[in-house]
């Protein structure tokens, strides 16, 4: 059966007088006598004397210094919270209903708790200290107060040296973008970080340290926390966890700390659980969970945290950065790999001059299949993959190599292809030559997609057999043989046409290349500025010509689409348009057409469907016809 | 400094760029140059008058001024499309005006009528709406604006066989018409000769008795696709008969016909949704350059749906102007007369319009169709 105190002090503030009458004709038979709360702190002795138990209702801070004056005097404490007290009702599981909190409150049974003190402040629901997006967000911000807050911490989110000392004389220096004190994981969003394993009864307080490797990484664990609706079995990545009696925290610099969302003191920080200091009356399933509570130990994880050589990197490094940084064992994987791609030698010859035969014979047999075999064979892609890292690294070595490398490749390639050519005795030019004359923007967007995925299968060893399907896609050695049959044939348009193709692709994957080894955490930034800043003056200067091409693809596609809804009566014989293409010979412009006929079209029909046609059209249009008959 | 100094060089190249373009500003003569106008402006063929007129006055916004600065005033006069006042009206614009040119809205017959006496006013009449082919012949003053029923008749029926695949139609027309009969005899004539099948051929009057024993007869001989050179009021009596027996063959109209029945016939839009027609225009087709100017203009004064009539008054009033322009005098009645007659590929509003020695025009026609009650552009013909 539910017991009831005999008497209490009702402590009010002006907000909360209205519940004076309800208190006192409450049908639980208590006593209540009433006491502002200004008056009550003017002579407390006077009125707490042979006080057993107090009510409360008022803001947090009357709220806290109830719980310090309960402390020395040793009495009970019952909370009536107001409807705006969110946090407070969940912390202390409280009846959001007026009249069930005034029944909470009036019960004898109060439960036994830890009152934790930071710099000698009382903390009920967290302190937090630096910087850490999201998670140490007051509990009343609106959405987008929280989204503003957030976002101003990540433009400047860095990592701060720290020293944590614990009730075990522990010392921990590492560096953390902020930490928190926590002491009940109801009501936090930060606790869900951590195993729920403290309460307000085992006289500790839990300390969350966030070390992000960066920005990303951060993100991913707000994503995990948002997502996990239980308990994490392990720590996530960048995250500390220290649970003693006593804190202590003191940063390189002094930083401000925010007691319950409230500006309270700063660094450095020494907090202390008092165990047992109050009894408070706190909902049922509080009681539940604070009654089955075990006593525990001091409890020190921080393997996730920046300790030694990380600790002096994070020390000289500030900021943290927006992408993660590969992993060492990543980096000892990728570096010889990349080197050894670097460097000439004559397997890497032979490679090249058989891929580009293999490659000009099938430009001239117009096989696909065999085209797609040269790039396979082709062995151009490494020393690619290894220049963009070089860039990337300012690794002058690997640069130097590459490039070399890259050049003497090119340079055996135009050289085979251009004397195939000069011993073939017919020099035909075949729809697969044709097809790698016209490089259009969309030729440029391949090449970044490509490299994006070269750079990418190369980093993982895992994945590394997809190279062969990059290959394909980007198609290298082809466009070079073409361009070395334009030396072939003495035609420079046909050289430059297809030269451009192969440099669009060599462009497009060293910057992408490069930009994706950077986002994958090979290096903090690009270090060989100066090398980027040449290949992106080249990428501009193959965009315009490959920007002119692609409207003037994208115009004969409009254009050619239009003459399917044309049709032309020539001297009484009506044709219909079914087919109509646009092809290039140098600047000449020529249209193909088919075209369905009831009767032969004559001579004198063509020359008059070709003045209709330049009568109607401004642009001088070459004609081809094909011409099908209806019976 | 060096910073102002720069950008006040890009500035004034920018304008100098811009000033570039710009043509010199014609200067006002302070003389006036009449062209009169002849249409139908009440009766049911009004919108062709009142939406022609609207056409030349949007293009006048746009030309206001020939290039040597004369200024040109429109003289409209109602025919009510009827032959003999459309005669009496050319002699007072010719006589007691003193127009320098005539543009008629006016249908075939009372074009028919001036082709007779045209020769004898000596003045340049441009046709902008009679398709017949005889509107030229016998007469050396009057032009075409718009192609003829011959390439009209000859296409349609070449459509139907050979693009829709159609081999049996039967065939409309109004013989009180000079207009209808004409182009229904040169489509049955030209679908015969490519081996298309003629299964009837309806003579439509206001007299015609009982209209569903002739449907009803037309449709026991299976024809594919009705040929409709017909008026649009004549258009929706047929149509409701077919639909009476819940019949939905293929219809084929010809020029103006989707224009009026959008204008006039607007509720009863729906029973004609799908029907063809050869035309001079059709909603949402690429425009020239100075289609898309004149569109602008347009829309800038009126709100009204865009018909063909006012797109060919806008036509009639550019190369009317293209013509005076290359007069040393404009207002020489025979100068702009062989002017006219010499327009080559002059840009019209979808196209280029080229007006021969003989006075017809070369220009394309458009196959369009009504779906959910708009015009809808299916093929040009050139």
């Amino acid at each position: 059966m539910t017991e009831y105190v005999t008497s209490a002090l009702f402590v009010h503030t002006e907000d909360t007088t209205h519940l004076i009458k309800p208190l006192q004709n409450n049908s639980l038979g208590t006593q209540i006598t009433s006491v502002a709360f200004d008056t009550l702190t003017q002579a407390p002795q006077e009125h707490l004397e042979g006080v057993a138990h107090v009510v409360v209702a008022g803001p947090l801070d009357v709220i806290k210094e109830i719980l310090r004056l309960a402390m020395k005097h040793q009495f009970s404490i019952g909370i009536i919270p107001t409807k705006k007290q969110k946090h407070l009702i969940k912390f202390y599981d409280l009846p959001k209903n007026p009249s069930a909190a005034v029944e909470l409150a009036l019960r004898q049974d109060g439960q036994t708790m830890d009152l934790i003190l930071c710099n000698g402040k009382i903390m009920l629901f967290k302190a937090a200290i630096g910087r850490i997006p999201f998670l140490d967000t007051p509990a009343k911000a609106s959405w987008i107060q929280i989204l503003l807050n957030s976002l101003r911490k990540f433009v400047s989110f860095r990592l701060y040296t720290f020293k944590f000392g614990t009730a075990g004389k522990q010392e921990i220096d590492t560096a953390a973008s902020g930490c928190m004190i926590l002491q009940h994981f109801r009501g936090s969003f930060a606790s869900r970080l951590i195993s729920h394993d403290h309460s307000l009864t085992d006289g500790m307080a839990s300390l969350v340290i966030s070390a992000p490797i960066s920005i990303i990484a951060y993100v991913k664990l707000l994503r995990q926390a948002l997502r996990s609706s239980t308990r994490f079995k392990k720590l996530p990545s960048s995250i500390g966890y220290i649970k003693s009696p006593q804190i202590d925290i003191e940063p390189e610099t002094r930083l401000e700390v925010f007691i319950d969302d409230q500006h309270a003191t700063h660094t450095p920080l020494h907090c202390e659980a008092i165990a047992k200091a109050v009894h408070v009356n706190v909902g049922k399933n509080l009681r539940v969970e604070s009654s089955s509570a075990k006593a525990s130990k001091e409890k020190i994880d921080i393997k996730n945290l920046p300790r030694e050589k990380e600790l002096f990197k994070a020390k000289k490094q500030r900021r943290i950065p927006f992408f993660s940084y590969a992993s060492d064992e990543r980096f000892h994987d990728l570096f010889p790999a990349l080197r050894e791609d670097a460097r000439l030698n004559n397997i890497y010859l032979v490679l090249m001059v058989l891929s580009t035969m293999l490659a000009t014979v099938g430009l001239y047999l117009s096989s696909a299949s065999v085209i797609i075999g040269a790039m396979l064979l082709a062995p151009l892609m490494a020393p690619i993959v290894s220049l963009s890292m070089g860039i990337l690294r300012g690794n002058i070595e690997l640069f130097k190599d590459s490039i070399g490398k890259i050049v003497l490749g090119i340079l055996i390639a135009l050289l085979s292809s251009a004397l195939i050519t000069l011993l073939f005795p017919h020099k035909p030019i075949t729809d697969e030559m044709l097809a790698r004359l016209n490089p259009t923007l969309l030729d440029l967007a391949v090449a970044i997609i490509s490299g994006i995925a070269a750079a990418y299968s190369k980093s993982f060893k895992e994945i590394i057999q997809s190279l062969a399907g990059v290959a394909i896609a980007v198609a290298l050695v082809p466009p070079l043989a073409v361009a070395g049959i334009g030396i072939g044939r003495w035609d420079f348009q046909f050289f430059y046409q297809a030269f451009l193709l192969f440099s669009t692709n060599l462009v497009g994957i060293i910057i992408s290349a490069t930009f994706t080894f950077r986002v994958l955490g090979y290096s903090a930034a690009v270090r060989s500025r100066r090398s980027l800043a040449v290949v992106f003056i080249f990428l501009v200067l193959i965009s315009i010509p490959l920007y002119l091409t692609y409207s003037r693809i994208v115009e004969d596609r409009v254009f050619e689409k239009s003459w399917q809804q044309e049709r032309f009566l020539v001297n009484e014989k009506y044709l219909i348009i079914v087919k109509a293409s646009i092809i290039w010979r140098g600047d000449k412009r020529i249209i193909l057409m088919d075209i369905l006929a009831r009767e032969p079209l004559t001579r004198e029909d063509l020359t008059a469907f070709k003045r209709k046609i330049q009568a109607n059209f401004s642009k001088k249009l070459i004609i081809r016809l094909n011409t099908f008959h209806i019976p | 400094m060096k910073n102002l100094v720069h950008l006040s060089i890009l500035i004034i190249f920018v304008f100098w760029l811009g000033g570039c373009d710009q043509k010199p500003a014609i200067e006002p003569s302070g003389k006036t140059i009449k062209v009169g106008i002849i249409a139908p402006f009440s009766g049911s063929d009004h919108s062709k008058g009142k939406e022609g007129l609207k056409g030349m006055e949007t293009a006048m916004q746009l030309q206001p001024y020939l290039q040597n600065g004369d200024h040109i005033e429109l003289v409209a006069e109602n025919d009510k499309d009827d032959p003999a006042l459309t005669v009496k009206l050319l002699k007072k614009l010719v006589k007691e005006v003193k127009v320098s040119a005539i543009i008629t809205f006016s249908s075939t017959s009372p074009v028919l009528a001036m082709a007779k006496v045209a020769d004898e006013y000596r003045t340049p009449i441009l046709a902008a709406l009679a398709t017949h082919p005889d509107t030229t012949k016998h007469n050396g003053f009057i032009s075409q604006l718009c192609f003829d029923d011959d390439f009209q008749g000859t296409v349609a029926a070449l459509f139907v066989r050979d693009d829709l695949l159609i081999d049996k139609v039967a065939v409309f027309s109004n013989p009180g018409s000079v207009y209808s009969s004409h182009l229904a005899a040169q489509f049955e004539s030209k679908f015969k000769s490519i081996g298309g099948e003629v299964t009837d051929t309806v003579s439509l009057t206001e007299e015609t008795g009982d209209l569903s024993k002739v449907i009803k007869s037309v449709h026991d001989n299976t024809p594919e696709l009705f040929y409709l050179p017909i008026s649009a009021k004549d258009l929706v009596r047929v149509v409701r008969e077919v639909r009476k027996l819940d019949w939905k063959p293929k219809m084929m109209g010809s020029d103006g016909l989707i224009s009026t029945m959008l204008a006039q016939h607007n509720n009863e839009i729906d029973l004609v949704d799908g029907m063809l027609a050869t035309d001079f225009f059709a909603h949402g087709m690429p425009l020239t350059p100075f289609g898309k100017r004149a569109r602008g203009k347009y829309l800038e004064k009126y709100t009204s749906t865009r018909t063909l009539y006012a797109a060919l008054g806008i036509e009639g009033y550019a190369i009317l102007l293209n013509a005076m322009n290359r007069c040393s005098d404009p207002a020489d009645r025979e100068c702009i007369n062989k002017q006219i007659r010499s327009t080559t590929n002059f840009t019209g509003m979808i196209g280029n319009i080229t007006i021969g020695p003989n006075g017809k025009a070369q220009r394309p026609l458009t196959i369009n169709s009504i779906q959910g009650g708009r015009s809808k552009f299916i093929f040009k013909v050139y």
